[in-house]
């Protein structure tokens, strides 16, 4: 069995008010405790920023500075070139948003710090939906979901961040799941050495939103790993693709078997859903192969 | 550059909000038996010293094992291991070899000399154990270890029963029964060999002069089969063939040899006489799927040549031309409620005749209650005890073959094992316990498969049949290094903590203490989620009610 290797060095504490089993605070355990003490956040509104804590109480050990949701990455870009202006070069901006700030209301900020390849660490936590304010869609919310504004489940597909991350050739685009702490650390601990625009998309399986039972958000997190609805990756410079877990599963079934955002699916649509991550599967192992780092 | 901080700035960590208050559920680390450790006769801590043979710390491991049985390296090759029939890795792929890796343990120990710490204390009070088979042995090394003075009495010129004199050198080479057992007397037992007691006088004056008697004599005569005459030379008795081949003094018989019964017994004689060089034909009642034998010793008894005819039954032997003719019918056979019981009904127009120079009944073997008439109360064909293995008479404790039905080593290994725990408790004036049952065992939904992928078993090498046939080596062989590592790494290790740390990592409220040897959950911040409980692999952390905050 891989044992899970990081220290924990008190950077985020007890008493925070994420709903008891939350993965958005698990992964902000292993991610705040990786980067270090030498670093300033940006937190734009967004689960992330209940869970860091409002004034006067802190669950996190380095500053927070809490923006609007629509310039998580631009605020992260002016606080890293003050830190700079100070001779700070080395700290890191590590910059904390949900999918509502990043997918949707934070995309042009995003976009525009990716292209100036601003040296930040840009943390997706993707709970697909809108989900402190009581769970509405956003442009991450997957095809066929339930939320509070998609009640027949959502007609369109989940946008693809990656790919448009992807067309911006930063230094580094990865995903990470609460479900595979090492590989998290590993990708948070590469990110920080790089410098330029790094960004790290966590998927968050949400207990109310996505309706997963207290003590399943680790498991269903495992589950889309493994059914292959959220691969493990890596992407270097936009063009070099790395899977870190290059196996999947056959059936999607028991993923969405966790979620009650799914319960209303009937066997057609489970069959459009597995047959749209197949293609998207096989789509992804095409770009591994076709990676330049592999065909020099 | 020491600027000034405004006091607008000063935060307090989230420390001081209690989250503990929101939970209904508080985790809860315990032990839980394994299914292995409930099934196994002497309820070793099998997950305990896999886990110590995963982290190649042998010596450990063979610690962990002695504490409940001193003989691995016998029970690694002999025992009928009821643990891995429990075994909850069974459900998820295969089974753990748990018996092969007991051998592999117990072999180290022989190889290196490991011997058995002497007792801590030394204790006045003198115990009287007879019979130098597994039961016996057992018991006096549990008493020893305990400090206790024990005097071992046996019949014969060696010790180690049925060990000795029974199991053939194919299946457990002598050397290592006698590594086994010199470990034991070591200790400071004293041996009395050739020294029989006699009958129930014999054994009352015993009782007297000691302060507390366990009787672990076997069962030592050989079950006769109906109508059949046993003072005809062509009649041997199983027992006595056995203890002559294992002696290397084979019994002279015919070429063809007749072996009935159907149990692991009749497959040692008919595999010993293929090793002498007979033609062997096994007649049981039993049909071939029904065959009491362990289904490997059947396999490997095909191997050898051995022919089966199963189902069926004698009715009458008479002289023929150049040796006998067996009067044989098909039968049919109806299992009965407990094991061992069964009707049988002969066909009549299913009959045919067997030839043979020899017969060898191996029905099995009973228990001599005769021997303590007066004395000693039975329990049908066993000397009667209570769930304690006290027999009527106060002080005089009994187990093994002699005081029950379950014939195997390692049950015989678990009950003096248990008779000691009693007798150390009877002498030193202490109430009875009240039985040795191991309660709940963990059971399969609780292990988070996650954590172990699907690995094939490991199974030991066995040697090829025709080296098998050319003399008495050991037919299996032992788990490679590499192999007992992966085999080791198999098991769940149910209901005992490994120490993954994955309780403490997975937490999303860091309300889990790493301690010395354990962990403590922090009730302050504990939202009682139960994600630990879900991530622990092993079962080992559980959620119990706790609506205090
Ligand atoms: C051929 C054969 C093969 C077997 N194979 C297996 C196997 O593979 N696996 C397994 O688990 N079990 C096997 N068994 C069963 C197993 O051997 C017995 O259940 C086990 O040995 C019982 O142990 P015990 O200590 O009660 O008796 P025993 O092993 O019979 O030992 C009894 C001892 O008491 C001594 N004794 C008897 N009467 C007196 C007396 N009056 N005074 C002094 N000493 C006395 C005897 O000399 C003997 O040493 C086999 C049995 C047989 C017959
Ligand atoms: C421009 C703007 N619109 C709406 C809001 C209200 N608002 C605060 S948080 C939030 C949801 C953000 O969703 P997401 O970024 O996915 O984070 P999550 O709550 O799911 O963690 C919204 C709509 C806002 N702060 N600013
Ligand atoms: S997996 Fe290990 S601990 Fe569990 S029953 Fe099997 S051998 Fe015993
Ligand atoms: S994971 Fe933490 S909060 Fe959840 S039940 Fe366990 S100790 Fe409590
Ligand atoms: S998760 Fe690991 S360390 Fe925690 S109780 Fe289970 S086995 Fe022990
Ligand atoms: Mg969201």
């Amino acid at each position: 069995m891989e044992l899970i290797s990081y220290q924990d060095e008190g950077q985020f504490v007890s008493g925070h008010v994420a709903c008891g089993g939350c993965a958005e605070a698990l992964a902000m355990r292993v991610i705040l405790n990786t980067v270090g003490s030498d670093a300033i956040g940006v937190v734009s509104p967004s689960c992330s920023a209940v869970i860091c804590g409002g004034y006067p109480m802190s669950a996190v050990k380095i500053p927070m500075f809490h923006t609007t949701l629509e310039s998580a990455a631009a605020s992260a870009s002016g606080v890293k070139r003050a830190l700079v202006a100070q001779n700070k070069p080395d700290t890191t901006v590590l910059c904390f948003a949900g999918d509502g700030g990043t997918y949707d209301i934070g995309l042009q900020a995003l976009s525009s710090a990716a292209e100036r390849n601003e040296d930040i660490l840009y943390i997706c936590f993707d709970n697909e939906g809108y989900m402190n304010t009581g769970g509405q869609k956003s442009s991450s919310t997957p095809l066929d979901a339930v939320t509070g504004s998609t009640p027949a489940g959502k007609t369109t597909r989940k946008k693809n961040l990656i790919e448009i991350l992807a067309a911006h050739r930063i230094p580094y685009i990865a995903t990470a799941s609460p479900s595979h702490i090492n590989d998290m650390r590993a990708k948070i601990e590469k990110a920080k050495a790089i410098r330029g625009t790094k960004v790290i998309i966590v998927l968050i399986p949400c207990l109310p939103g996505w309706g997963v039972a207290d003590n399943a958000a680790v498991r269903t997190a495992r589950k889309a790993v493994e059914a292959g609805v959220f691969p493990l990756l890596e992407i270097e410079d936009g063009v070099n693709y790395r899977l870190s877990v290059s196996e999947k599963g056959d059936s999607i079934e028991s993923y969405l078997k966790e979620q009650k955002r799914y319960r209303h699916l009937d066997a057609d649509h489970i069959a459009r859903l597995q047959a749209e991550t197949d293609f998207e599967w096989r789509r992804l192992q095409q770009r591994v192969a076709d990676s330049p780092a592999r065909n020099p | 550059m020491n600027v000034q901080q405004s006091p607008l700035w000063t935060t307090q960590t989230s420390g001081a909000r209690l989250t503990g208050t929101w939970r209904s559920a508080l985790p809860d680390y315990r032990f839980t038996p394994s299914p292995c450790l409930a099934a196994c006769p002497v309820n070793g801590r099998i997950a305990e010293w896999i886990g110590k043979i995963g982290k190649e710390d042998i010596r450990g491991a063979w610690e962990t094992l002695i504490d409940n049985n001193p003989f691995p390296a016998i029970a690694g090759r002999i025992c009928h291991h009821p643990c891995q029939s429990a075994c909850n890795r069974q459900y998820h792929d295969e089974t753990v070899s748990i018996c092969a890796l007991e051998r592999y343990v117990g072999d180290a120990a022989l190889a290196e000399g490991w011997r058995f710490n002497p007792p801590a204390e030394e204790r006045g009070e003198r115990i009287a154990v007879i019979g130098g088979g597994p039961a016996g042995l057992s018991a006096a090394y549990q008493l020893r270890r305990r400090g206790f003075q024990v005097t071992l009495f046996d019949a014969k010129p060696k010790l180690g029963g049925l060990l000795r004199y029974g199991i053939p050198d194919y299946r457990l080479d002598k050397n290592i029964v006698d590594g086994e057992i010199e470990r034991i007397v070591d200790l400071g037992v004293e041996v009395r060999l050739n020294a029989e007691i006699a009958d129930a006088a014999a054994l009352k004056k015993l009782r007297d002069a000691y302060d507390a008697v366990y009787l672990a004599t076997g069962a030592t005569s050989s079950k006769k089969l109906p109508g059949l005459d046993y003072n005809a030379p062509w009649v041997v008795d199983s027992a006595d063939f056995l203890a002559a081949a294992n002696a290397g003094n084979p019994v002279a018989t015919g070429e063809r040899l007749v072996v009935i019964g159907g149990g692991s017994a009749a497959m040692d004689v008919a595999r010993t006489a293929r090793r002498l060089g007979k033609r062997v034909t096994v007649l049981s009642l039993e049909p071939e799927d029904k065959l009491p034998a362990q289904r490997v010793e059947v396999d490997e008894a095909i191997e050898e040549d051995v022919v089966f005819v199963c189902g069926a039954m004698m009715r009458a032997v008479r002289p023929a031309a150049g040796g006998l003719a067996l009067d044989c019918a098909r039968v049919e056979f109806t299992p009965g409620k407990k094991r061992g019981e069964f009707a049988i009904t002969p066909l009549e127009n299913a009959t045919f005749t067997l030839e043979a120079d020899a017969i060898i009944p191996s029905i099995g073997q009973n228990a001599d209650v005769e021997r303590w008439r007066g004395l000693l109360g039975v329990a049908g064909p066993v000397i009667g005890t209570d769930g304690v293995w006290r027999t009527s008479v106060a002080g005089i404790f009994a187990g093994g073959d002699v005081a029950s039905m379950d014939r195997f080593v390692t049950q015989a290994v678990g009950m003096g094992k248990e008779a000691a725990v009693e007798i150390a408790r009877f002498v030193m004036g202490e109430t009875a316990g009240s039985g040795f049952d191991v309660g709940p065992t963990l059971p399969f939904l609780e292990i988070n498969t996650h954590y172990y992928p699907k690995a094939a078993r490991h199974v030991p090498a066995t040697a090829a049949v025709g080296e098998r046939l050319q003399g008495f080596g050991e037919v299996q062989e032992r788990l490679a290094a590499e192999a007992a590592l992966a085999e080791a790494q198999r098991c769940f290790s149910c209901g005992n903590c490994i120490f993954c740390d994955n309780c403490y990592f997975y937490c999303p409220d860091m309300a889990i203490t790493k301690l010395e040897g354990g962990y403590e959950v922090k009730s302050d911040y504990c939202k009682g989620c139960g994600l630990c409980v879900e991530e622990c692999p092993t079962g080992s952390v559980r959620m119990r009610e706790d609506t205090q905050g």
